[in-house]
């Protein structure tokens, strides 16, 4: 008995309290690589499991657009041990809420569910890691599936052919500028053995995060991470990180299409990854919530309600990413007349550049105060605070930056934000009009 | 002669050998293949060896009762937040004044733009800045809302809910605006196919009926509404005793009397409202079709279903929880889905209103999927109709049911809505403790006798995209 306590101490030791952050989670690190965050909230008997892969659609081949996110498909259906529809079944038994989704940076498997049920979902979910068995009628089956889910999701929206191409344009030759869902061409041309590949190559313990969130301890969440994780043999990740986009242009795009019935208008503009901003990713963030976040931001104020000139601007900053963080401002014109392009661009400039000049520090410790007074809601919903952890630490944040988000709000300056507006200013951009088809051939 | 009799025939042997090989080399290359067919995850024994399997949770919720104002309360005191989920009865869309459609959603956002001596700017600044979340929604039957708020600023969120509440400013300029933002909303319901088929499918269900109105009302009957008919409605329908409140997070029952004295004592005891006249959806398989250029077709589909009282509630809920709710292990997703591949998902789900029970569904599947696709729906329905479940499936979806009761424990603003929920359908405050006894008790008998009252019929059919010329008549 001895040994075997000696055993038992020294894996308690390796779970170590974090500092006291915004969710208190607990990390550590399988002996096959695998990364388990644990976060405790025992307010009811749940528990959020998610097992996160650091790849997504931008870790295909070219020509292979869509096959991470038929892969995520596949894998409800059918391990070695878990024939066919079975899985989906015993979900349904254990009286799980599952899903999965695929993104440019990760694919992801969730599932929130009863505490008393979670060794039965992280045994079926290591199962499906290494077990993976789909035979060719599911996989045919699955690949008319995503092609229809395409066909609903993005193509039946009027608007997709211009949201399309402005990603086309904005990211050149990089696979951020791709459909998750890959091309319609792209998706039937796929085969059986470039999904078993895909999985082959990804689905590793190595190259995954568990996030456990909810009425679990961090020992117990251990002990059960090793006894069904743990086994899981590692494979050698071989793949290039997506390339910076670098270049500098500014373009533009203007479209108009059957079914639109309101102008819209939208500019963004292409930041280096956060690692390597001017600045920290925060200084962009307090910057993106003092211009347009919600009614009360100086863009809104000025143009919604001062100028009457829109009828919504919102300014956001999307940085939890692989590739280059991008800025991105919205706005939905309030004019009855042919609409205006040049004269909106320089309004949304001559905007900006004022909202810059009255930017007290008064003003920027309100925004900041806005920003974190939420976060007392963080720690609620399990879910929450699982989603969040997983996103970050999936493209390559460190628990403890995680941990920190408020005390680098709080670190914001004056000087950081307009230093973040001059980077913006500078960097690549595009601007795009989405505009019925009756008004473009109005303005002609 | 017997020399030849012992003579070795290789040739003989030669098959033989052939043959044994054959055989050993067959059972070590598929034998793990074979044995793999009887080897399955032993979920059963995985939970019942577990640590975690003895986790008990019991959730009490209280009544409140001061003068005149009534609420559910379940005390959770694991964060320092409050969540009050509330609704005013008969103060919805369908009880909006006739020529003043979309009235409901537009106080709805004029309720938060400002109060007291904050305008709009400020109030929602304010509102901000402490962590206070206010918002105004409107639903066919009730006019709703929901406060959340930090325990440390309760003072602060009161101020500011009775601000919004007693003396919103409904400013001009700024109803302009709102009337300008609904208009677009208007414009922009109508980009999409999908939620343009939804308001289409309210008008061919509901026909006739307040509860075939759109929730942003009309392009012209926006236009009409000023500041004085706001004003008049928020007099006549938020009262007390058509009020309802869900209460839930780190407050106790003393301090419930207090705060909700504190929000709502103020309102007037009765409001002045209508009733709606009942309505009895009669399908018949009708099929209609909104005509567009889409790249898939989507359907809807309806049928009576029945009220949330009614003793066939349990068992079509159960049968409906089979049938199309389940997600990816549901009849209809397994046939047309999972099977055949025709469609990304199709569901169905039970709607309960004050005046009207429905059961509807949804699919959508690219024009030469689509025929198929509804064919299939036709018979899995009357299938359904004709033979109901099987007492495994029954089993199945009971295990289910139960296994997920505590998944609506999950956020302390969950918690306030679903409390106000079981005020609104009237289902008693011991309703959590008898839940799962509901869904225990019904038989295979209720559920086949469900399954055939509700699903012999086949469901009036609403599709929007390309309409298939064979069809038109």
């Amino acid at each position: 008995m001895k040994p075997l306590f000696a055993i038992v101490l020294l894996c308690l030791g390796a779970v170590f309290p974090a500092f006291a952050g915004l969710f208190k989670a607990t990390e550590f690190t399988l002996d096959n690589g695998m990364q388990v965050v644990v976060i405790e909230n025992h307010k009811a008997p749940l528990v959020k499991h998610m097992v996160w892969y650091k790849t997504g659609s931008v870790d295909e081949i070219r020509g292979k657009g869509g096959i991470a996110h038929l892969l995520e498909h596949l894998m409800f259906r059918g391990t070695k041990l878990v024939k066919k529809n079975e899985f989906n079944q015993k979900l349904d038994e254990l009286g799980a809420e599952h899903n999965a989704f695929t993104s440019f940076d990760m694919t992801v498997y969730h599932q929130l569910a009863d505490i008393s049920k979670l060794e039965a979902l992280m045994a079926l979910e290591a199962d499906r890691m290494q077990n993976l068995a789909f035979d060719r009628e599911a996989f045919d089956a699955e690949q008319k599936i995503v092609y229809q889910e395409r066909q609903q999701v993005v193509e039946n929206n009027p608007a997709a052919a211009f949201n399309e191409r402005f990603n086309l344009l904005l990211w050149g030759n990089s696979p951020y500028g791709q459909p998750i869902t890959g091309q319609n061409d792209e998706i039937m041309a796929l085969t059986y053995d470039d999904a078993r590949d895909f999985y082959a190559q990804y689905y590793a313990p190595n190259n995954a995060i568990l996030v456990l969130s909810g009425d679990i301890e961090p020992q117990l969440a251990q002990e059960l991470a090793e006894k069904y994780y743990g086994k899981l043999p590692s494979v050698t990740i071989e793949r290039e990180e997506p390339k910076e986009v670098k270049d500098v242009f500014k373009t533009s795009l203007e479209m108009s299409l059957p079914d639109i019935q309101a102008v819209k208008m939208v500019q963004k503009f292409l930041l280096p990854n956060y690692k390597n901003l001017t600045g920290t990713y925060f200084d962009y963030l307090v910057l993106a919530e003092y211009l347009g976040g919600g009614e009360t931001s100086a863009l809104y104020q000025d143009l919604v309600v001062e100028q009457e000139v829109a009828l919504s601007v919102s300014v956001n900053y999307h940085y939890l990413t692989r590739g280059n963080s991008v800025f991105g401002i919205s706005l939905r014109p309030n004019t009855d007349e042919a609409f205006n392009r040049t004269w909106y661009e320089q309004i949304l400039n001559d905007s900006m550049a004022q909202a810059m000049n009255n930017l007290t520090t008064d003003e920027l410790e309100k925004v900041k105060r806005k920003m974190t007074a939420d976060l007392v809601y963080i720690n609620d919903n399990p879910e929450d605070a699982a989603y969040w952890v997983g996103y970050a630490l999936a493209v390559g944040f460190s628990l403890e930056d995680i941990e920190h988000f408020v005390e680098g709000i709080k670190n914001v300056t004056l000087e950081g934000v307009h230093k973040a507006y001059r980077q913006v200013e500078l960097a690549a951009q595009v601007e795009g009009v989405l505009l019925p088809k009756q008004l473009q051939e109005d303005n002609q | 002669m017997s020399r030849k009799n012992i003579r070795i025939y290789w040739g003989d042997y030669l098959w033989r050998l052939i043959i044994v090989a054959l055989l050993l080399g067959g059972i070590f290359y598929y034998g793990p293949l074979f044995y793999a067919r009887f080897q399955y995850l032993p979920i059963e024994q995985i939970l019942a060896s577990s640590p975690l399997k003895n986790r008990t949770f019991t959730a009490t919720v209280q009544q409140i009762k001061g003068d005149n104002i009534k609420a559910y309360l379940l005390e959770e005191h694991a964060n320092p937040i409050i969540s009050i989920s509330f609704a005013f009865q008969k103060a919805g869309v369908a009880h909006e004044p006739e020529d003043m459609l979309g009235l409901t959603t537009i106080l709805s956002e004029m309720l938060t733009a400002g109060g007291a001596d904050y305008d709009a700017k400020t109030f929602k600044d304010l509102c901000a800045e402490y962590g206070i979340k206010l918002e105004f929604a409107t639903t066919a039957d009730n006019f709703s809302g929901t406060l959340q708020f930090p325990k440390e600023f309760q003072e602060k969120a009161v101020e500011l809910f009775r601000a919004a509440l007693y003396e919103p400013q409904f400013d001009e300029a700024y109803l302009t605006l709102v009337k300008k933002r609904q208009l677009l909303a208007l414009q922009l319901q109508k980009e999409q196919p999908a939620q343009l088929l939804a308001d289409k499918f309210k008008q061919f269900v509901f026909a006739g009926h307040p509860y075939e109105r759109n929730v942003l009302g009309t392009e012209e009957s926006i236009g009409k509404i000023n500041v004085a008919d706001l004003e008049s409605y928020r007099q006549e329908k938020l009262a007390q005793n058509n009020l309802l409140i869900g209460i839930a997070g780190d407050v106790t029952a003393t301090e419930t009397v207090q705060l909700l004295k504190q929000l709502f004592a103020d309102l007037p005891i009765a409001a002045k409202t209508d009733e709606l006249s009942p309505l009895e959806i009669e399908a018949t398989g009708v099929k209609q079709a909104v005509s567009r250029q889409t790249a898939q077709n989507i359907a809807r589909f309806a049928t009576q279903g029945t009220f949330r009282n009614s003793v066939d509630f349990y068992p079509l809920y159960i049968v409906n929880y089979i049938f199309g709710e389940s997600g990816l292990n549901s009849r209809l997703n397994k046939r047309i889905r999972e099977q055949e591949g025709l469609t990304y998902g199709v569901y169905t789900y039970l709607v309960v209103k004050k005046a009207a029970a429905l059961i509807e569904g949804a699919f959508s599947a690219t024009p030469e999927n689509f025929e198929r696709a509804v064919e299939m729906l036709r018979q899995e329905w009357k299938r359904l109709g004709k033979e109901g479940i099987s007492k495994q499936e029954l089993a199945q979806a009971k295990e289910a049911l139960i296994a997920s009761y505590n998944l609506r424990f999950a956020s302390t603003a969950g918690i306030a809505d679903m409390l106000l929920a079981m005020q609104i359908y009237d289902l008693g405050i011991d309703f959590l403790q008898k839940r799962n006894d509901y869904i225990n008790e019904v038989t295979l008998q209720a559920a086949n006798a469900a399954a055939k009252k509700y699903f012999s019929a086949e469901p009036d059919l609403m599709y929007i995209g390309v309409v298939d010329t064979k069809e038109k008549k």
